[in-house]
């Protein structure tokens, strides 16, 4: 039988896992404390079952086309969607891709907020300018 | 990805490239300023973009190189080997690996301090 907490294969009257030692004599299923990996055949280490986005790529747009400190703070959850889901913590990895995604939006309407006041404000300027430079004439 | 979008994207890449040839962003203001260089008055690792890109369409490799840097060395390398997964409407596989993450991160903001410091060669 296959190890519920980390997939090696053991013997099937083995009353503990002969790699990580858990019981193997416990209740099944419903009365895990951990998160049991979702398959169990497979190691999950390194191999990502379900696809999480890690929002990289808009998170390095956010922080080049809107330049503000928010698209790094995405990007280092980004990383960490990476890093978690290659050590198999999948509840880590989907939390930290909830907040690059909540951080990439909030750099990305920041950053969106401060071009429209600042497009307002030149738009004024140019206003401003033609008026003088009709009455100038 | 259908034709449709494709069709749109050369499209808007094309009026974009117009735009970009034939207004010079140093001489025109309706071009979108960098939020955070307009609040702090520093360089942003994507400042420069937009006048390297015009500079490119004249020809003048050298001086879009000098504007970023960053824009040759790791944008473009990044489109060209990411384009063909994008275009089939994949993610590519290095951009889930924890060390691409991370070296983004790395090079993102130490290119960010460098050129804020006097120490940047260009």
């Amino acid at each position: 039988m296959n190890c519920p907490n980390c997939g090696t294969n053991n013997l099937d009257n083995a009353s503990v896992c002969v790699n990580c030692g858990r019981s193997l004599m416990a209740p099944p299923a419903q009365s895990y404390t951990p998160p049991p990996p979702p398959s169990y055949g497979t190691p999950s280490a390194g191999v990502p079952g379900p696809t999480i986005p890690n929002y990289l790529v808009q998170s390095i747009l956010v922080t080049l086309c809107c330049c503000l400190p928010l698209g790094v703070v995405a990007i280092v959850f980004s990383a960490q969607v990476n890093s978690k889901l290659a050590a198999g913590d999948i509840a880590g990895a989907q939390d930290a891709s909830n907040k690059a995604k909540m951080f990439a939006w909030i750099g990305f309407g920041l950053g969106l907020v401060v071009s429209i006041i600042w497009f307002a404000m030149s738009g004024a300027a140019f206003m401003q300018g033609i008026r003088e430079g009709m009455a100038n004439r | 990805m259908k034709a449709w979008r494709i069709a749109s994207l050369v499209v808007v890449a094309a009026v974009g490239a117009w735009v970009l040839y034939a207004f010079a962003p140093t001489q025109y203001g309706f071009y979108p300023r960098c939020p955070f260089n307009l609040l702090t008055g520093l360089q942003c690792p994507g400042c420069g973009t937009t006048r390297a890109l015009h500079q490119l369409l004249h020809g003048n490799v050298k001086a879009a190189f000098r504007l970023n840097p960053m824009l040759f060395l790791g944008l473009m390398p990044f489109a060209l080997f990411s384009a063909p997964d994008f275009l089939r409407g994949r993610t590519p596989a290095f951009i889930m690996k924890p060390w691409f993450a991370w070296m983004c991160f790395v090079v993102l903001t130490g290119y960010w301090i460098l050129r804020n410091t006097p120490l940047y060669p260009f």
